[in-house]
């Protein structure tokens, strides 16, 4: 025998073996002329010559000669009536040989009928015990007590020792999922075999005979004579069908002596199998085996039908989660809190067990995730690495290797692409399909090795190699699952252009009130300088016309061209700063020597500090709207001498230089300087600092001078030190 | 109205007053024609162009309700009859623009309204001195 293990089990042509299990024997006979084509070795025992000598002659002499005439020709009649009716109205037959009953049962294999002979065991009818167990299989609504129902049924019509149900997962894999045993074994239940334990070929073979029976794996198999040399007969539809001596071997290594299956398909596919084992031979009667199929046949419409059910259950679930989250979107205004934070979280809007979300550059998290620095590699791989708007695996750690570090967490991932340009994605998480097997006996249990050193195949050791196939391994994720995040991403980023038009007008809309504020300011201080000029002058007129007013009262109306005055002053600052949003620029050179000139003369005169001595350097053309860049050189002058001018030996200096595009004008001054808590408010509007209140000002100045220098595109800041001195620096890009 | 030496256009009263009251302080002789928009200044100067009466001086007030004082500017300076007497934009805007505009229309002078009755008195002054004493060949 060659060496059996799972490599080679792939290729064994099993549906040709060429042999028959020895309980029962095989004739085949052409299909045409009813010669006998292939004969089993053991029919010889029966017939009581060689077997092979009835070959090629026709199949009448052998049914003479083991049933008489008349029976003889009535048989070779039921062959033409099962060719015209089908041979399910006839199978099985029962007839006697030497004394005991046995069934003949007859299909069609090719060109040829092969008549299969077996022993009749059952002593009752088992029609009624079917019909029973039908109504209790059906009574159950959920899956689980359907195929557990339906084992406990399988197991009394059969008795065997052992009743399983196999589902086979989406990746051919089998799991227990039900199952009804004698006390005294140990429970399969829970366990997941790898798919090559039920190769390929195997799995067609189910599909196309529903039930199979090895009834004594000790028993040598019988061969199939035939003078067709090279050409074996095709024993798919047998129920004799001789066993793999790798599938002998496994069931073996399980101290299994007998085994039947029935074969479970939903929508055409195996969906599993009702797997019966016993630990000594035992031989089930056809009708047993039939009763059992129709079983298997009912229970298979019902998983069809209640797994369709289950299967929309779990597609609703997900449907209305991404609904609900659709609703949270329309509600919350913050994106993330919407998607993680409501009675609906992305978690519900799919199996998986965690999921991050990086939005705006933040990472947010909801369920088991990798740990942070894991999550960060991952998210930074996934930002260079996809490229399409959906992106899912069961398998991370096949193209991601650091993934095996997070297996427990993250086998499988489902990621959502929000913006590729923006890095802002939804990643969902899979735990590691190990996490979720339901362990039965003892998983500890070490696995056995046989005497040449070689892992035994069976039940345990088959789990230990699925363990290592599933390792790293999540579920699969479902369409519906998939198609779900779809909807969602479109919907997100819906959500998020949709806010971003609404920025967008918000912005627009500013910016208008903005220049409405500009024209609001311009003409609110225009108009105000009229009345303003009429209280100012009448009280100089009263004065005047009243030359003889008394000296208090005189005081009194002084006091109101103060304040008259004061007013003035602010509202022609406010009119500057005002009409410099108004201003269209006029661009020209600027000969900066000659504007600072006559500004420092005018300042020293107008603050009447000729003590300040004002210092100019270098002072190059400058690019800009000559009137506009006159009032930032006065308003920065005028600070720089006027907060000096308190000073010992004051000094401002002024110069400016040429670098890199820019020409940069420093104001330096030894003055009382700004504190540096202020010093991010200095350009603020009407914002005085609070070593100020000695000298004029209103709070304009700077503001104008930052306006004109943003207009212009240019910068202003300064340096400071409170009691030292302050330089500013204007910076003005060169055309 | 009489034939005025000045002809003012002027919508606030009470700036008018307080000129009116400032030129008899410089000039107890000199005779004030106060008008109060635009539309009716050009009617009373059509009148007096008609009547053959030449006011020595014109002051305009920028803004105005209906016609500006640049429209009536204008006006002005396609009347034959008046288009050489001096006209003086007197407003209370210091706009660079609105100074730019008026010399463009062909103002003789643009004065930004003094602020309070001392300097405008002062002002009156020296416009007084410039546009009658020293420049009286204008008229």
């Amino acid at each position: 025998m060659n060496k059996i293990d799972l490599t080679n089990c792939d290729r064994e042509p099993i549906h040709i073996p060429g042999k028959i299990q020895s309980h029962g024997f095989l004739i085949a006979v052409d299909y045409a002329n009813y010669n006998i084509t292939y004969i089993s070795e053991n029919t010889s025992a029966i017939i009581g010559e060689n077997a092979t000598n009835l070959l090629q002659n026709p199949i009448s002499i052998f049914f003479s000669s083991l049933f008489g005439n008349n029976e003889g020709t009535e048989l070779t009649h039921l062959l033409s009536l099962g060719k015209s009716q089908g041979f399910d109205l006839i199978n099985p037959y029962k007839l006697r040989i030497k004394e005991e009953a046995y069934y003949l049962i007859i299909h069609r294999s090719g060109d040829h009928l092969v008549l299969e002979f077996e022993l009749a065991t059952l002593q009752y009818d088992i029609q009624h015990i079917i019909g029973k167990a039908v109504s209790e299989i059906l009574s159950n609504k959920s899956i689980d007590s359907l195929l557990q129902k339906a084992a406990e049924e399988v197991k009394n019509m059969i008795e065997y020792d052992r009743v399983m149900i196999y589902k086979f997962q989406e990746d051919d894999h089998g799991e227990v999922v039900a199952e009804v045993k004698n006390d005294d074994l140990e429970p399969f239940m829970g366990l997941h075999y790898p798919a090559s334990d039920i190769p390929k070929q195997a799995r067609e073979l189910y599909k196309l005979n529903m039930t199979r029976i090895i009834a004594d794996v000790n028993t040598e198999s019988s061969p199939i004579a035939t003078f067709e040399e090279g050409i074996p007969l095709d024993l798919t539809h047998s129920s004799l069908r001789a066993v793999s001596p790798i599938h002998i071997q496994y069931l073996k290594n399980m101290g299994v002596e007998s085994s039947f299956s029935i074969s479970l398909i939903a929508h055409g596919e195996l969906w599993g199998l009702i797997a019966c084992h016993n630990y000594s031979p035992k031989f089930i009667d056809y009708k047993a085996r039939e009763g059992s199929k129709l079983i298997g046949n009912i229970l298979s419409s019902a998983l069809e039908y209640r797994q369709t059910e289950e299967t929309n259950e779990h597609d609703q679930l997900y449907q209305t989660a991404v609904t609900a989250l659709f609703t949270n979107l329309e509600k919350d205004p913050n994106i993330v809190t919407a998607l993680t934070s409501h009675s609906t979280t992305l978690l519900d809007a799919t199996s998986a067990t965690g999921v991050a979300i990086l939005f705006e550059k933040k990472v947010h998290t909801l369920g088991n995730v990798p740990n942070a620095t894991q999550l960060e590699s991952l998210l930074n791989w996934l930002k260079l690495t996809v490229k399409d708007s959906v992106y899912y695996t069961h398998q991370l750690s096949a193209t991601y290797k650091p993934a095996e570090a997070f297996a427990d967490v993250g086998s499988g991932i489902l990621v959502s692409l929000l913006s590729k340009d923006m890095g802002e994605l939804i990643v969902w998480f899979k735990q590691e399909k190990l996490q979720t097997i339901n362990w039965a006996g003892n998983p500890e249990k070490p696995a056995e090795k046989g005497a040449d050193g070689i892992m035994q195949l069976s039940p345990r050791n088959s789990f230990a190699s699925f363990a290592e196939i599933v390792k790293n391994t999540a579920n699969r994720w479902s369409k519906a699952e998939i198609s779900g995040t779809i909807k969602l991403r479109e919907k997100i980023n819906n959500t998020i252009n949709k806010r971003a038009d609404e920025i967008r007008l918000l912005n627009e809309r500013l910016k208008l009130a903005y220049e409405e504020l500009d024209t609001f300011s311009y003409t609110i201080s225009h108009d105000l300088r009229t009345p303003l000029t009429s209280i100012k002058s009448y009280t100089e007129l009263y004065i005047a016309k009243n030359k003889n007013v008394e000296d208090p009262n005189k005081k009194l109306l002084d006091r109101v061209l103060v304040g008259a005055d004061k007013m003035r002053f602010l509202i022609d600052e406010i009119l500057k700063l005002a009409r410099v949003g108004r201003a269209e620029l006029e661009l020209s050179k600027i000969d900066a020597e000659l504007m600072i000139a006559d500004t420092v003369q005018t300042v020293i005169s107008a603050f009447k500090a000729e003590n300040v001595a004002v210092i100019i350097e270098d002072c190059p053309m400058v690019d800009g709207d000559a009137t506009l860049i006159g009032q930032v050189f006065t308003n920065i002058i005028s600070n720089a001498i006027k907060y000096s001018t308190k000073s010992a030996n004051p000094k401002v200096t002024i110069k400016g230089i040429v670098e890199s595009g820019e020409v940069i004008y420093s104001v330096a001054d030894n003055g009382i300087g700004i504190e540096i808590d202020h010093h991010d408010k200095v350009f603020e509007l009407f914002r005085r600092m609070e070593n100020v209140k000695d000298f004029e000002g209103t709070g304009v100045g700077l503001s104008i001078v930052k306006r004109i220098m943003d207009k212009h595109n240019g910068r202003v800041w300064f340096e400071s030190e409170l009691n030292k001195g302050t330089t500013f620096y204007l910076a003005f890009k060169k055309l | 109205m009489g034939n005025p030496d000045i002809f003012y256009v002027e919508d606030d009263p009470d700036y008018a007053f307080i000129l009116e009251t400032a030129i008899k302080e410089v000039k107890e002789e000199l005779t004030v024609g106060i008008v109060e928009d635009g539309m009716l200044a050009l009617t009373k100067l059509q009148a007096l162009a008609d009547s053959k009466y030449k006011p020595k001086l014109i002051l305009l007030d920028l803004n105005l309700p209906g016609l500006s004082g640049l429209d009536v500017l204008k006006r002005i300076k396609e009347m034959p009859f008046l288009k050489y007497i001096p006209v003086i934009l007197f407003s209370t805007s210091d706009d660079p623009k609105d100074v730019k505009d008026s010399y463009e229309y062909g103002a003789n002078a643009y004065v930004t309204k003094p602020d309070g009755y001392n300097n405008l008195l002062d002002c009156l002054k020296s416009m007084h001195e410039f546009w009658f004493m020293q420049n009286r060949g204008i008229n």
